[in-house]
């Protein structure tokens, strides 16, 4: 589907600004509610996370002792802007994306990858203990989904030909559903999408049991209040560019909607099935599992293409 | 082992997520290596031994009940053989059957708590939450036998509160069977979910020798082949009439405590549907003079963390002369020491509750052992004149 809209409409609006944070917040919620309902608990109403950001927000912000205040104040609106930045180019809720040229693939993962690389950074400013493992632990899980999660969105580039999202998108809405065709891809995929959302069990550089907060620790008030709605925007973008690539596409609304919660429900399922994995299993698991699966299917679309083109 | 300033110090506690009560860890690391670890206990201390020189014999018991919040009946239960010893009363078997089954379904309480708390420790949210659901099956039960879902006051001197009607045997079997069922189901988690394997096979292994060596008791001993159970070593109650087995493992890491819980859990199940069955009839209580006998007593109990001590000393007044409690957490802080170094970061949380600790249980004296020069060991005339300045 297509949308005319005035560009400042589309940046500030719909479907990048507003609407991107309120849908990343309702996402959240569902996500929460999700976990909840399966772990027999009854989880939050539908404004808590509206309610906790707006808490957030009018708190006061403490600026910790020993940090440059500069990075501590400006790596907040970083991580929001480059995770907004990335919402222009997904077709979030269906409709084209906002902005669109050949290699926007390589943007939008980059601009998403900025946002943890922030997370570190903002761990690492600060002199407090718990950050800096925190800080540590969420660079290093970075390095290690990042490459086999890359490998996973390049199989249905490659099939599609093409590295522009908009147009993998018509490909997969118009071909076999790629989770079919592509299922190690598909695997790898979603995975790595926890592994990037430090969902558990990869949510080591946060895990509350040893590090507090992890790099977020320092952080109360308004820079975490970003922090979290950048997590929030992210959540949906990686549940849009997975269901458009492997879940045959996002032509409107409805399918949007309807294939994007169907992917929060089993990442919901995956996060409460496991028990934490320490961050030298994650690691272990991305590149001795992770990389080699997604090298595998990435040798056998190019076998499957080049050898479909002999015969 | 003395603090070094090189060291990169991760402070655990005494306000830390991982921690529901307070103490102060400090892991010192090296990346996310533990080189070093050390602890200091006391936050919770609240006098009790001192306060109970001040109370009758009778009201003694209750405050000792509330020494713990997890394992309440043990600590009564401790406290009144000590002092129906000094006493020479003998009491009721009937009443003695009914102690061991609250214990016994204290200790399955007690046990699936501490599943769900080392479970929540390793990150997995799951087995908390159900194990605390079920949990909640055992504490009815214990308040539909005594009224109270944490203090049941079940003990009196010389006996029991409360009796058990055929009505009530009937739900404690019903709550028993579900009980079981899913206590089968937990075991085959721990045993069987690879992440959980991944957080638990050989983490803090401890040796037999070593589980000796630094005295470690209760379950953390047994699950390192240590057969040592005060139930069976030396019985009290009625524990000579329904016995129990003790549970050992031989890995002796966390691993083995997860499985050594878990079966005591359905030994405890398996003992109380025994004293249901075949409970000694008679009365609930016998008669306790006043004032109890000078002397004095020791008594031990296997609480759920392993041997409970008590020493009761009496002048032959209505107040004891000196209760003396050795809780069994206390035993156990040398192993989570000596086993953090060489292990990562990311294992401390559940090393810590490995051994089940009780922090509130354990605090009751602190000693400092430092040199003569350190300012915090002061003279007895330094400490009063302190006291009268602060409060002038």
């Amino acid at each position: 589907m297509n949308l005319s809209l005035p560009p400042i409409l589309v940046l500030l609006v719909f479907p990048g600004g507003l609407f991107l944070i309120a849908s990343g917040l309702i996402y959240q919620w569902a996500d929460r509610k999700l976990v909840a309902r399966f772990q027999n608990r009854i989880g939050p109403r539908f404004i808590q996370p509206l309610a906790d950001t707006l808490k957030l927000l009018a708190k006061e912000e403490i600026t910790p002792v020993g940090v440059h205040k500069g990075l501590f104040f400006a790596l907040p609106v970083i991580a929001l802007a480059a995770a907004l930045t990335a919402g222009l180019y997904v077709p979030l809720s269906g409709f084209r994306p906002a902005a669109s040229f050949r290699g926007d693939l390589i943007i939008a993962l980059y601009a998403l990858s900025v946002l943890t690389l922030t997370m570190g950074l903002a761990g690492a400013n600060t002199i407090s203990r718990f950050s800096l493992v925190g800080a540590t632990r969420t660079l290093t899980q970075l390095f290690s989904y990042e490459a086999p999660f890359l490998l996973s969105l390049l199989g249905p580039a490659i099939a599609a030909g093409t590295w522009q999202i908009s147009e993998i998108n018509t490909y997969a809405g118009q071909n076999l559903w790629l989770i079919i065709a592509q299922p190690i891809g598909f695997l790898v995929a979603l995975i790595g999408l926890m592994g990037k959302l430090e969902l558990p069990p990869f949510d080591a550089p946060e895990a509350e049991t040893e590090i507090v907060a992890g790099a977020m620790t320092e952080y109360s008030g308004r820079g975490f209040a970003l922090f979290r709605l950048g997590k929030d925007v992210e959540l949906i973008i990686g549940l849009t560019l997975v269901s458009a690539f492997y879940l045959g596409g996002l032509g409107n609304p409805l399918e949007f909607v309807l294939k994007t919660l169907a992917l929060l429900l089993v990442l919901a399922l995956l996060q409460t099935a496991f028990a934490r994995l320490r961050i030298d299993q994650t690691v272990g698991l991305w590149w001795r599992a992770g990389a080699l699966l997604a090298v595998v299917q990435l040798i056998a679309i190019v076998l499957g293409r080049n050898l479909g083109t002999i015969f | 082992m003395t603090a070094d300033t090189n060291k990169f110090v991760i402070p655990i506690g005494p306000q830390h997520p991982a921690l529901k009560e307070p103490a102060n860890f400090e892991f010192w690391v090296d990346g996310e290596i533990v080189t070093g670890a050390s602890v200091r206990l006391g936050y919770v201390h609240r006098g009790i031994e001192k306060g109970a020189e001040a109370r009758t014999w009778t009201q003694n018991l209750y405050l000792m009940e509330r020494i713990c919040g997890i394992c309440s009946h043990v600590h009564a239960t401790a406290y009144t053989l000590g002092v129906e010893k000094l006493a020479g009363v003998e009491v009721p078997p009937r009443a003695n059957a009914i102690r061991q089954l609250m214990a016994e379904l204290e200790r399955i309480h007690s046990h699936m708590l501490w599943l769900g708390v080392a479970a929540h420790e390793g990150g997995f949210d799951t087995l908390f939450m159900y194990s605390w659901r079920d949990r909640e099956t055992v504490m009815d039960l214990l308040e539909k036998i005594s009224g109270n879902k944490v203090h049941y006051s079940a003990n009196l001197l010389g006996g029991v509160k409360f009796d058990i009607t055929p009505e009530l045997a009937a739900e404690v079997h019903k709550g028993l069977d579900f009980l079981e069922e899913r206590n089968r189901f937990y075991l085959k988690v721990v045993t069987t979910d690879e992440t959980f394997i991944g957080r638990t096979r050989d983490i803090g292994t401890m040796t037999t020798e070593k589980a000796e060596f630094l005295g470690a008791i209760g379950p953390t001993a047994r699950a390192s082949g240590v057969a040592r159970d005060i139930r069976v070593d030396a019985p009290y109650l009625t524990y000579d009439q329904f016995p129990v087995k003790v549970m050992t493992h031989t890995s002796g890491d966390l691993h083995g405590r997860f499985i050594v819980r878990i079966h005591e859990t359905f030994e405890s199940i398996r003992v109380i549907r025994e004293i249901l069955d075949h409970i000694p009839q008679g009365d609930l209580t016998t008669r306790v003079p006043r004032r109890i006998p000078a002397g004095e007593a020791v008594s031990r109990v296997e609480a759920p963390r392993g041997e409970l001590l008590y020493f009761i000393a009496s002048n032959g007044s209505e107040k004891p002369e000196r209760v003396k409690v050795r809780t069994p957490s206390l035993c156990n802080w040398s192993t989570v020491l000596s086993l953090a170094i060489g292990l990562k970061l990311a294992d401390m949380p559940m090393l810590l509750s490995g051994i089940d600790p009780c922090f509130s249980c354990n605090d009751r004296s602190i000693r400092l052992k430092r040199g003569q020069q350190d300012p915090q060991v002061w003279s007895w005339e330094k400490l009063r004149q302190y006291g009268i300045e602060y409060y002038r």
